[in-house]
C-alpha cells in the first residue's frame, strides 16, 4: 500500500513540475512561436486563422471557451485586436494572464492625430510588427518571460528552446536579407498598410496602397492615380493579404506591368506558410522572383 | 418611483462611485452616436376608402441612439444608451433606453451580474438594437408580444456558464420590475403603487460546426402579471436559433428564427374589453397564442447584403387577431459600418374577425455611426 502511495506521490510531483501551460494567442504566428518556446510543456491554441483578417473578428462564444480554460492570452496589441476585450470578459476567467506583446516593440507610423478622416488608423502606431523577423527576438523574449511566470520550474527549458529557435531564426534572417539585398530600394505597392515593418527591414519603398486610406475601399480616382504611379515607377509587385479581395489589385495589374502577389501575413495564410519561418521563406522567395 | 427602482438606481450610483474611487486615473468612455432616417411610402392610408394608393414618400427622422460605455474598474463595466425617438427631431426628448452596470469578473462561480435598465437576454433579436438589424421593421411577433421597445426593463440579471465541455452554454436569469409588459401586451397599471415583478430566463448553447459555420440555439421563458387589476399572469416560452456561414470577410449567410408561445389567463383584453361567455356573462379565459419570424441575410462583396423575412403572429389576447408579413431587403454599407443604406419592401396582412387587409410599404433607411465600433457578437 505504502509503495502505491509513493508511486502516486512521485507521479503527482512530476506532473506538478511539468504542468502544462495552456496558452491562447490571437494570431497563428504567436501560436507557432509559443509552441517553439514551450515545447511539450505548453498547450497552444489561437483565434484568428491565417486567412482571416485580424482587424475584424466576430465575437463568438467558442472563442470565450478557448480563453476560459487558458492560463495565458497573448496578443499582438496596439489595438489590432479591438475585439479581444469582449472575448476576455466573456471568458469569465479571473486568473487569465493577458499579455500585450507590443510593449517593447519599436513602433512605426504612430500618428500625431487620430480621427476617422484618416481611415482605420491605429492610435498607437502600425501594429503589423511581427512581419519584421527582427522583432521576433523581442516577442520570443516576452513569451519566455510569460511562460516562466506561469511555470517557474520550466523557465530554463523555455529559455533553452528560445535560444535554439532564435539561432535558427537568425540564420534565416541572414539568408532572407542576402536574397533581398540586390532589391533594396525597389518600389512596391501594397493593398493595406500591413507591410511597413517588412519593407522597413528589407529597405523596400512602399510607393502606395490600393486602399486610399486604411480600411477604405479603393475608389476609381485613386485606382487611376495608382496606375499612373506604378507605370511611372515601373513597379513590379502589388502585395495583397490572403483575406482581401484581389479584384481591384488585379484590375491595376492588368493596366500595368505589375504582378499581384498574395503574401501571407500569418501562419496558414497560404498553404506554404506552415510556420513562421516557412511563411517568411514563401514571402521572400515570391517577392524576390517578382521584383527581380 | 417604487422601492425596487430606488434600490437599483442607488446600487448603480454606488458602483459608479466605487469605480471612480478605485481608479483615480480616469479614461474617457467610448461614445457612439447613431442616427437613423427613413424615407417611406405605403398604400395603407386610404384603405378605409377602399383605395390602394401609395402615399407621397415621407422623409422622417427615425431615432438617434447615443451609446456610452466604459470599464468602471477591473471588475465591472457600465453602459448607457440614450435615445431620441422620431419623428419630431426638434421637440423629441432624449430618453434612457438602457443604463446598467455589469460585473464581469471577481464573483464566485464566474457569475456575471447586471443591474439597471436593460434589454433582457430573451430570444436572439431582443438584445440587438434596431440599427444593427439587417431589415428596417420589427418582426410582427416581437412587436405584438413585446412592443416596439422589446423586453427592456429595470432589473437584476445573473448569468453563469454551465459545465458542458467545449460547448458554450449560458444560463441567464432576470428579476425584472415587470413594467415592460404593460402598455403594449398587458394592461397598464395606472395605480402604479404595487410592484408587479416578472422573471425571465434564457438557456443558450453555441456550437461550432466547421471553421466557417456556427449555430446558436436558445430557449427562453418569461412570466409576469399582465393584468394588475385581476392579477392575471402570462407565460412566454421562446425558441430561437441562428446559423451563420462566413467563408470570408466578404461573404456571409445568416439564417435566424424565433418561435414564441404565449399562454395567459385573462378577464379583459388590452383595450379593457371584458371577456364574456355565450350568455354575456363575464368570464376569465385561458388564451394560448403564438408567433414566429424567420429571416435570411446574404452578405456579398463585403458592402452589400440581401435578405428576406417572413413573420406570422397572433395577438397576445386572441387567436383570431393575427397577421403575417413578408419583407425583402437590400443593404449597402460602403465604408464598413460608418454609413448604411437599407431598402425594404414589405407586405403586411392583418386578419381580424371582422375584417382583413393588406398593406404594401417601401422604405429606405439611412444611418451613420459616429464613434468607435465594437466588434459584433455572433
Amino acid at each position: 500500500m505504502r509503495s502505491y502511495i509513493t508511486v502516486l506521490l512521485v507521479f503527482a510531483c512530476l506532473a506538478h513540475a511539468h504542468a502544462t501551460v495552456r496558452v491562447v494567442t490571437t494570431l497563428s504566428d504567436l501560436a507557432d512561436l509559443t509552441q517553439r518556446v514551450g515545447g511539450d510543456r505548453v498547450k497552444v491554441d489561437y483565434i484568428v486563422r491565417g486567412n482571416q483578417n485580424p482587424h475584424f473578428v466576430e465575437v463568438k462564444p467558442s472563442y470565450m471557451m478557448k480563453l476560459k480554460s487558458a492560463d495565458v492570452f497573448l496578443m499582438i496589441g496596439m489595438e489590432l485586436e479591438m475585439w479581444a476585450p469582449q472575448i476576455i470578459d466573456g471568458s469569465r476567467n479571473n486568473s487569465l494572464d493577458v499579455v500585450d506583446l507590443s510593449k517593447p516593440i519599436q513602433k512605426l507610423e504612430v500618428p500625431s492625430k487620430v480621427d476617422a478622416s484618416q481611415g482605420d488608423v491605429h492610435r498607437f502606431g502600425n501594429p503589423h510588427y511581427w512581419l519584421d523577423p527582427r522583432n521576433i527576438r523581442t516577442v520570443v523574449g516576452e513569451i519566455v518571460e510569460v511562460l516562466g511566470r506561469s511555470s517557474p520550474a520550466d523557465e530554463q527549458y523555455f529559455r533553452a528552446n528560445a535560444e535554439t529557435y532564435l539561432k535558427k531564426l537568425d540564420a534565416k534572417i541572414g539568408e532572407w536579407e542576402s536574397t533581398m539585398k540586390p532589391l533594396r530600394g525597389s518600389k512596391i505597392v501594397t493593398f493595406h498598410k500591413s507591410w511597413s515593418y517588412f519593407a522597413n527591414w528589407l529597405g523596400l519603398d512602399v510607393a502606395g496602397e490600393v486602399e486610399p486610406k486604411p480600411g477604405i475601399p479603393p475608389s476609381p480616382s485613386h485606382t487611376a492615380e495608382l496606375i499612373q504611379l506604378i507605370r511611372a515607377g515601373n513597379i513590379k509587385a502589388i502585395i495583397v493579404e490572403p483575406f482581401y479581395d484581389t479584384s481591384a489589385s488585379e484590375q491595376i495589374a492588368r493596366s500595368t506591368n505589375a504582378k499581384v502577389l498574395q503574401l501571407a501575413t500569418s501562419v496558414g495564410g497560404v498553404s506554404a506558410a506552415k510556420d513562421y519561418v516557412s511563411m517568411m521563406d514563401y514571402n521572400i522567395s515570391t517577392l524576390a522572383r517578382a521584383v527581380q | 418611483m417604487p422601492f425596487f427602482s430606488h434600490c437599483i438606481v442607488i446600487a448603480i450610483l454606488l458602483l459608479l462611485i466605487l469605480g471612480q474611487s478605485i481608479a483615480q486615473t480616469t479614461v474617457s468612455p467610448d461614445i457612439s452616436v447613431i442616427p437613423r432616417f427613413l424615407l417611406e411610402s405605403n398604400d395603407g392610408e386610404k384603405l378605409a376608402a377602399g383605395k390602394h394608393e401609395f402615399s407621397a414618400p415621407d422623409f422622417s427622422f427615425q431615432e438617434l441612439e447615443v451609446a456610452i460605455s466604459s470599464y468602471l474598474n477591473p471588475f465591472a463595466r457600465a453602459d448607457v444608451i440614450l435615445t431620441l425617438p422620431g419623428p419630431d427631431v426638434e421637440a423629441g426628448k432624449l430618453g434612457l433606453e438602457e443604463l446598467y452596470a455589469t460585473v464581469v469578473r471577481g464573483l464566485p462561480l464566474d457569475l456575471n451580474l447586471r443591474l439597471g435598465k436593460y434589454r433582457a437576454d430573451f430570444g436572439k433579436l431582443n438584445l440587438v438594437h434596431p440599427h444593427a438589424w439587417p431589415f428596417i421593421t420589427q418582426p410582427l411577433s416581437q412587436e405584438k408580444f413585446f412592443g416596439e421597445e422589446g423586453l427592456n426593463d429595470l432589473g437584476i440579471s445573473a448569468s453563469v456558464l454551465l459545465p458542458t465541455g467545449d460547448v458554450y452554454t449560458k444560463l441567464t436569469v432576470d428579476l425584472l420590475r415587470g413594467t415592460a409588459i404593460g402598455g403594449v401586451t398587458g394592461i397598464e397599471d395606472t395605480m402604479g403603487n404595487k410592484p408587479l415583478y416578472s422573471n425571465s430566463a434564457r438557456l443558450m448553447s453555441f456550437f461550432t460546426l466547421t471553421d466557417e459555420s456556427d449555430l446558436e440555439v436558445g430557449l427562453s421563458g418569461y412570466t409576469g402579471i399582465h393584468d394588475p387589476y385581476n392579477h392575471d399572469r402570462f407565460w412566454y416560452a421562446n425558441l430561437d436559433f441562428k446559423y451563420k456561414y462566413r467563408p470570408s470577410s466578404y461573404t456571409s449567410f445568416v439564417l435566424q428564427g424565433e418561435y414564441l408561445l404565449n399562454t395567459r389567463t385573462a378577464s379583459q383584453d388590452h383595450d379593457l374589453r371584458q371577456f364574456v361567455d355565450a350568455n354575456g356573462n363575464p368570464e376569465r379565459r385561458s388564451v394560448t397564442t403564438s408567433g414566429f419570424y424567420i429571416y435570411t441575410d446574404y452578405q456579398f462583396f463585403k458592402t452589400y447584403s440581401i435578405g428576406a423575412r417572413y413573420d406570422w403572429s397572433q395577438s397576445p389576447y386572441s387567436k383570431d387577431d393575427k397577421g403575417q408579413a413578408f419583407a425583402v431587403f437590400l443593404g449597402y454599407y460602403p465604408v464598413e459600418e460608418t454609413l448604411g443604406l437599407r431598402l425594404q419592401y414589405q407586405i403586411t396582412k392583418t386578419e381580424l374577425p371582422e375584417a382583413a387587409q393588406s398593406v404594401n410599404a417601401i422604405a429606405l433607411q439611412m444611418l451613420f455611426s459616429l464613434g468607435p465600433h465594437k466588434a459584433h457578437p455572433f
